[in-house]
């Protein structure tokens, strides 16, 4: 069997221990290290590569943020921040059909402007708005639907995780990326609040009451009760662009903003936070088991070179550059089903990178590789809500455990529809992305 | 010519950046051609095959991988001797350095510190220089600088100034540049064209004299065992393309590629500050504990430091006159 | 039996001590900004707090895999689960159980190697200069515990799927 023979194979072995829920990172570990061994001839490489590839992966820097993201959304919830931006959005929104789900979306966006990561968010924001939803008579699809898409602002909205990891892997600035997310990650909102809309007109009933309308007096004053949080939220990016400290940095001091706003409201008990501890425990456990399953797996599949004849081969077509775009990202609409995010980014940029890298759109280096991260960003947050695997399907399922898995599948399908149709705005109209990023600068 | 032996080549930088396309690709190709084609090359760049730089030459012991290019000064503590070469206004041209390197490579850790390891070739780069976003002239403007340093030595270099060292990974320089988190960095010219400090700072400090401010070591090295088990005329094509010629070779082409980078400084109209000779002779003196103190620290590692210094020194001079 | 019970607390304990460290952490990096921010008026950042903070990351995600173990919280996929009957899905669950428990053992054991390494060749941080052993040792108790968890999970595994009841915790162990 040849080297490619081998990727291509390993891919599909994946595949099939992922859907007889062996879990992702340890199907990701074993493909690598047995791929590694069988590519090799050897288990030298993999036994010595494993003296320290856990270590170093656990304590990479610009993954810390991943805990502390993680503690920040359960101190947020416990502490009322996140209920509070829910109750903001809900005298907002309430009134409208299907205006509690547009509200939950609001109130995610918000979240996602201190949060980066969209597991955090979606989970944070589930424990607020998931009861209140079924309570108002929303439909298991709807809710989970609505609160899987509304984390993914979590990662749209800058901070962001996934484009530090983006920054990492291109050697591109954090901020600028953060900058040019602010605008399609609006826009993301708004796409998600007419694909509710959409849906409610579709399925009438699946949309429950009706808040009552409430004057505008009302509804800036509710603005006002949120102003610690407008706060911390003023604290963190303005300390990133003012250069006061670095993007991971910021999510240090998100985490102590949230945890003095949490003690200042109405204090923690020990109880709470010692669910606070093990909840960011067990979350953070399994996201860098796959980060380190993703590892070795992308060490294995460089070895069978499957991604440099990719790269090669995609050149070799010499398509139009936009061609090649489009299939890129359509790609990761495909892959993004049955791959976890975080790997499929580990994986894919340092392929398609230099293929987008070497092609001409009419943009400066710099701005082709934000441009292009921003895209990438948007098409691995499809990837978190694309059935069958999604790491926010996974949190908001086991937070809903009454709504069967095909009615969130189900549910989540306006919001990727809606997705594709940005995606495809902002393929075509780079300015969307570039303009405030220009400004800035 | 039927393909024999196939070698894996693990580095930590983009294949396009100066050193992989101007150093290691070329060496790599030569290989090749001179065993007829019996030996390839699988390069992979950019820590493709997994992993931290700093366990690169691990990679190497191991044989998770055949051929890695690292820095010895990436793993503090471990090639204490290499650090002879790293320690402030040792250096004087990256040619001349190497040969010296070679030298006290062959003699002094090739079967101590670097026994688990077969080395190919050992260099080191362009004179490095501070890059800052205000100038930086004389002694006295290093205080309170947050500046980020490339190996323990500068560090401690930084320190002794009268700046901050702030640590951070290479990639990280430009975005914390750009924000101001840090007031410069120490780097050879040659790297501000990947990392567009350029761009970010307009200030260069160049150290005039005899001798830069540091550099860096950097070995091309080999899994002990894939290169004892290499048939005889193999195993000779990697001898022929290794050693100090090679070395040499190495850190000329590498220093060569600093002029792109200062050029791209002076059309940007950056200030490039040249102290002379004189100007340098404080920062000298102000540097000396870092040498005093190195010396004192390699005692504890059983390593004659000052023995070492001076050897150092004379081979420097030596192959500098030539 | 008193062996589970000692391994479950290890478990519970071992996720406290990470989410103190990543206290730890968010103290240190509020107290160096804040510091780097003030060099006007003396004070500075923490010296190495950026790889301060990469040894304690490292440690807290040790210390967080044994509870991630014993609640079932690593993610799955279980789009089939209801296709598949409850028989198959034990035996599966209590396949991966194991599977998890070899991989978890040879982390610990290679982990252990990579301490013998970095003890041995004197390795050090890059500004603070601490031995890099020090941070592999203390992810040594952590990493054994999480096999100990999983074989724990493991024998309850294998006990589910012959006696066809379920004694595992429900998958995503997020409370
Ligand atoms: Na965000
Ligand atoms: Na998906």
């Amino acid at each position: 069997m040849s080297n490619l023979t081998l990727g291509m194979v390993s891919f599909g072995v994946l595949l099939a221990m992922v859907f007889l829920r062996i879990p992702i990172g340890l199907s990701m570990f074993l493909c690598g290290a047995v791929g590694s061994w069988i590519i090799t001839g050897s288990t030298a490489p993999i036994l010595g590569q494993l003296k320290q590839i856990a270590y170093s992966t656990f304590s990479d820097y610009n993954l810390s943020v991943v805990p502390l993201f993680l503690l920040m959304g359960q101190f947020a919830a416990y502490g009322g921040i996140s209920g509070k931006l829910f109750r903001t959005a809900e005298n907002w929104l309430g009134h409208r059909r299907g205006g509690l789900a547009m509200a939950t979306i609001g109130a995610c966006a918000g979240f996602g402007a201190i949060c980066g990561s969209s597991m955090a968010t979606a989970a944070t924001m589930a424990q607020v708005a998931l009861p209140e939803l079924r309570r108002n008579g929303y439909s298991g699809a709807l809710s989970t639907g609505t609160l899987a898409a509304g984390g993914t602002l979590g990662i749209l909205i800058p901070p962001s995780i996934i484009l530090v990891i983006y920054a990492t892997l291109t050697e591109q600035n954090i901020a600028k990326l953060f900058i040019a997310a602010f605008v399609p990650g609006i826009l993301a909102a708004i796409g998600y609040m007419i694909a509710i809309r959409i849906f409610v007109w579709k399925n009438p009933d699946e949309a429950g009451e009706l808040k009552p309308r409430m004057p505008y007096r009302d509804r800036f004053a509710a603005l006002l009760r949120v102003w610690d949080i407008l706060l911390l939220f003023l604290a963190v990016l303005g300390g990133i662009y003012g250069g006061y400290f670095t993007p991971t940095e910021a999510s240090a001091v998100g985490a102590f903003g949230a945890a003095l706003i949490a003690w200042a409201r109405r204090g923690m008990t020990v109880h709470q936070l010692r669910d606070a501890i093990f909840y960011t425990a067990s979350a953070s456990a399994m996201m860098f088991f796959i980060v380190l399953g993703a590892m070795l797996y992308n060490s294995f599949l460089a070895l069978t070179q499957l991604p440099q004849e990719a790269a090669a081969y995609v050149v070799e077509l010499g398509l139009n550059p936009w061609v090649v775009m489009s299939v890129i990202l359509v790609l990761y609409l495909i892959l993004g089903g049955p791959m976890d995010s975080l790997s499929m980014i580990l994986l894919t940029i340092p392929i398609f990178f230099p293929i987008i890298m070497g092609l001409d759109y009419g943009l400066p280096p710099e701005e082709l590789a934000i441009w292009f991260g921003i895209l990438v960003l948007i098409s691995v947050e499809v990837g978190l809500i694309s059935p069958p695997v999604g790491m926010n399907l996974f949190v908001i399922q086991s937070m809903a455990k009454d709504v069967p898995t095909r009615a969130v599948f189900r549910g989540v399908i306006p919001f990727i529809i809606s997705d594709v149709i940005r995606t495809a705005i902002l393929v075509a109209f780079p300015a969307i992305t570039l303009t405030l990023l220009r400004w800035v600068y | 010519f039927a393909q024999e032996v196939t070698l894996r080549l693990h580095q930590f930088l983009p294949a396009q950046a100066n050193v992989p396309k101007f150093v290691l690709d070329p060496w790599a190709d030569k290989v090749e051609k001179d065993s007829g084609g019996r030996i390839k090359i699988e390069r992979y760049p950019a820590m493709q095959l997994g992993g931290k730089p700093p366990e690169l030459m691990d990679q190497a012991i191991d044989g998770t991988v055949d051929i890695v290019w690292t820095l010895p000064g990436s793993t503090p503590g471990r090639f204490p001797s290499t650090e002879v070469f790293e320690l402030p206004f040792m250096m004087t041209n990256a040619e001349a350095t190497s040969r010296a390197y070679w030298d006290i490579f062959n003699s002094k850790m090739k079967d101590t510190e670097f026994k688990d390891v077969h080395i190919i070739a050992a260099w080191v780069h362009g004179p490095g220089l501070i890059h800052s976003r205000e100038p930086i002239a004389k002694l006295d403007d290093m205080k309170g600088k947050k500046l980020r340093a490339p190996t323990r030595i500068v560090n401690a270099l930084l320190g002794q100034l009268g700046a901050t060292p702030v640590g951070m990974p290479v990639p990280a320089i430009t975005e914390n540049l750009s924000k101001g988190v840090i007031d410069g960095a120490v780097i050879p010219w040659e790297v501000t064209t990947a990392l567009k400090v350029a761009e970010l700072v307009q200030n260069h400090t160049e150290f005039g004299g005899d001798h830069a401010l540091y550099t860096t070591t950097f070995v091309l090295a080999m899994n002990k065992a894939r290169y004892d088990a290499l048939p005889d005329d193999l195993k000779k094509v990697i001898d022929d393309n290794s050693g100090a010629d090679v070395s040499a070779l190495f850190g000329k082409t590498q220093a060569g590629t600093d002029a792109a980078g200062r050029k791209v400084a002076v059309d940007a109209g950056n200030n490039i500050i040249e102290l002379s000779a004189t100007d340098v002779e404080p920062w000298k003196t102000a540097a000396q504990p870092v040498m005093d103190n190195w010396v004192v620290e390699m005692q504890g590692k059983g390593v004659d430091g000052q023995a070492l210094l001076d050897e150092a020194r004379t081979l420097i001079d030596k192959y500098t006159q030539k | 039996m008193i062996l589970p019970r000692i391994v479950e607390w290890l478990a519970r304990a071992l996720a406290i001590v990470g989410g103190i460290v990543l206290g730890v952490i968010i103290v240190l990096t509020v107290v160096s900004v804040t510091g780097r921010a003030l060099i006007w008026a003396g004070f500075g950042p923490i010296l190495g707090d950026f790889e301060i903070v990469e040894a304690l990351t490292g440690f807290a995600v040790f210390c967080f895999l044994p509870y991630c173990q014993l609640m079932r919280g690593h993610a799955i996929l279980d789009v089939f689960t209801n296709m598949m009957g409850p028989t198959v899905v034990r035996a599966i669950d209590a396949f991966a159980e194991i599977v998890a428990a070899i991989v978890l053992a040879l982390i610990a054991w290679r982990l252990t190697h990579g301490f013998v390494d970095k003890f041995r060749n004197g390795e050090t941080s890059f500004i603070v200069q601490f031995p890099m052993w020090w941070a592999y040792a203390a992810c040594l108790l952590p990493a054994y515990v999480s096999v100990a968890t999983a074989i724990l999970t493991s024998a309850r595994g294998v006990k589910a799927a012959l006696s066809g009841r379920d004694l595992l915790p429900e998958h995503h162990g997020m409370e």
